[in-house]
């Protein structure tokens, strides 16, 4: 049977020994985008990644849906990390719109990005783990990332879209006895975790596999532009919560993890340190938190910026994440341009995979942080 | 009165009845034993098409565990799937590779609209990259609804593909 195939999926034929290989977009070992791989026996010589299978159009589409509109759609990018992704956006509406949010709100945004950081790496973690085939790394982070959506379900009533963040704070207080809840469900959450170490950190199969796979030097990693876990783990001590506190982080005492390896090992534990220290953050934030008052400022409807433009970035589960927005006297946006981490990392694989064997591509792609919908946006 | 109609001539139109009522008692619960089979044995393709495959995933999990409904985690090669779960927008980059996916597959099969994305286009409804829903593109058997569905809803979907299958003629 001869399929007539689509333009761009034809495979070119380039020599005797060099052999083309399609990774994805319907693949075990590839996400929702394609690696376009040559490989010689047994070694990649070279790979080219083809994103953009989930190009949705967030940015034009926010040109014609007004700042509270745009709230729910602008955290689709990334649902399982939906707070981050919001953050850059309401702290830009902000300073567009002349709002001073309310000291228990931004504890309150603390917390639950926090929350939502830890959400999200353990659903990476899960998958790192299964395409390593170590099928009890995925069931151990997906069991207990449900404790913390659960809690996050209690706070904000959904189980992913928390669409939480609003211009002007958050968009409802948290219930009377959340503190207790928090504070024991981080404990066990941490309790948890640290468990990961024995099965999968220290197990000599994971560290054959991942340890000298895929190495990043310090400066390709600033050459390239990375960003997040993967630049830290090349030794670039970069992490914007303490750079560039935002919000109450520059009230609280921030620990930013760095490794010096570069390899697929340490890019892929420098995550797990830092769901650690989201613990450590949430607790002194508990601890510092205004008990009571309000939480959001009250808007006007159909609120209009200035002509102004402004650009805010955060340090979200993926690295430094911006929103820049340009305001033309319009209740929308001129122009609204994300920035975001997972484009970064990608970047650098056409760098790693080369020379690398062909069973370390899934070690390697996942290590990045990568997550497609976000990098297409 | 056998006897007659039993003669040379009429063997053919005998024998022809005699199969007919044959497949007629085999064909039902034959059906029947086959449908039962393929429906606690599903087996999704591993394609994802965008966020909803958080919660796919989170349904694959311990806490859901999707497994326990005979639906199988999304492994595998093309040609041992009988199921596609279409987890979320269809892109026009991503539309041609869907269909080529779904063609590869052997008969009999079954999709699964998962999220409001892949029923309508969702809130992405008047993109210029996205597809209003993939009906243009698939025969949808279930369609999910949410944004994104919660994994009970793609449970209670997938129960809903096992008693359309159960109903279904066998091929």
């Amino acid at each position: 049977m001869t399929t007539q195939l689509p333009p761009g999926l034809q495979l070119e034929k380039v020599d005797e020994r060099i052999m083309t290989l399609n990774v994805g977009p319907q693949h075990p070992g590839s996400g929702h985008m394609r690696l376009i791989i040559k490989v010689d026996g047994d070694y990649i010589v070279s790979c080219d990644p083809d994103p953009g299978y989930v190009h949705r159009g967030e940015e034009k589409m926010a040109e014609y849906r007004n700042y509270i509109v745009n709230i729910p759609h602008l955290e689709r990018p990334v649902i399982h990390d939906s707070c981050n992704v919001l953050y850059p956006y309401c702290l830009g509406v902000e300073e567009l719109l002349g709002l001073e949010v309310p000291e228990r709100a931004k504890y309150l945004r603390v917390i639950a990005s926090e929350l939502n950081r830890c959400v999200y790496i353990q659903y990476w973690l899960a998958i790192y783990g299964i395409f390593l085939g170590h099928s009890t790394m995925f069931m151990w982070p997906a069991g207990d990332r449900e404790l913390l959506i659960d809690l996050l379900e209690k706070i904000t009533g959904a189980r992913v879209t928390h669409a939480y963040f609003v211009p002007g704070g958050i968009r409802n207080d948290v219930p009377a006895n959340f503190e207790d809840m928090c504070l024991k469900r981080v404990n066990y959450f941490e309790k948890r975790i640290k468990e990961y170490a024995a099965i999968f950190y220290d197990n000599p199969i994971l560290i054959s596999r991942t340890q000298g796979a895929g190495v990043l030097s310090r400066e390709d990693a600033i050459r390239l532009g990375t960003t997040g876990s993967t630049l830290r783990a090349s030794g670039v001590d970069f992490d914007l919560r303490k750079k560039e506190p935002y919000d109450a982080y520059g009230e609280l005492d921030v620990h930013s993890n760095v490794l010096k390896d570069g390899d697929s090992y340490a890019r892929s534990k420098i995550p797990w340190l830092d769901m650690l220290e989201s613990c450590n953050i949430i607790r002194q934030a508990l601890q510092k938190m205004p008990k009571s008052g309000s939480v959001r400022v009250k808007l006007k409807p159909n609120p209009k910026g200035g002509n102004d433009e402004v650009y805010k970035r955060v340090e979200s589960g993926r690295g430094s994440l911006g929103c820049y927005i340009v305001s033309r006297s319009q209740p929308e946006p001129y122009r609204l341009k994300l920035s975001v981490g997972s484009f970064r990392n990608l970047i650098c694989m056409p760098y790693l995979l080369k020379g690398e064997k062909l069973g370390n591509m899934p070690a390697v792609y996942w290590s990045l942080n990568y997550w497609p919908v976000e990098a297409d946006r | 009165m056998l006897k007659e109609l039993l003669t040379p001539q009429n063997a053919n139109v005998f024998i022809g009845k005699l199969g007919d009522i044959l497949v007629k008692a085999v064909d039902a619960p034959l059906g029947y034993a086959i449908n039962w089979g393929r429906l606690w044995s599903l087996w999704p393709v591993h394609i994802e098409t965008a966020c909803c495959s958080v919660e796919f995933g989170a349904a694959s999990g311990p806490r859901y565990d999707v497994e326990r409904f005979g639906i199988i985690e999304a492994f595998g090669s093309l040609r041992q799937c009988d199921l596609v779960v279409v987890q979320g927008t269809i892109t026009r980059k991503m539309a041609p590779r869907l269909r080529l996916v779904y063609d590869q597959m052997p008969e009999p099969k079954y999709v699964i609209a998962m999220g409001a994305c892949a029923i309508t286009g969702g809130l992405y409804f008047d993109s210029y990259n996205v597809l209003p829903g993939i009906d243009g593109i698939l025969p949808v058997d279930v369609y999910v609804p949410g944004c994104p569905p919660r994994p009970e809803t793609l449970i209670q979907g997938c129960m809903l593909l096992q008693e359309k299958i159960k109903r279904m003629k066998a091929r």
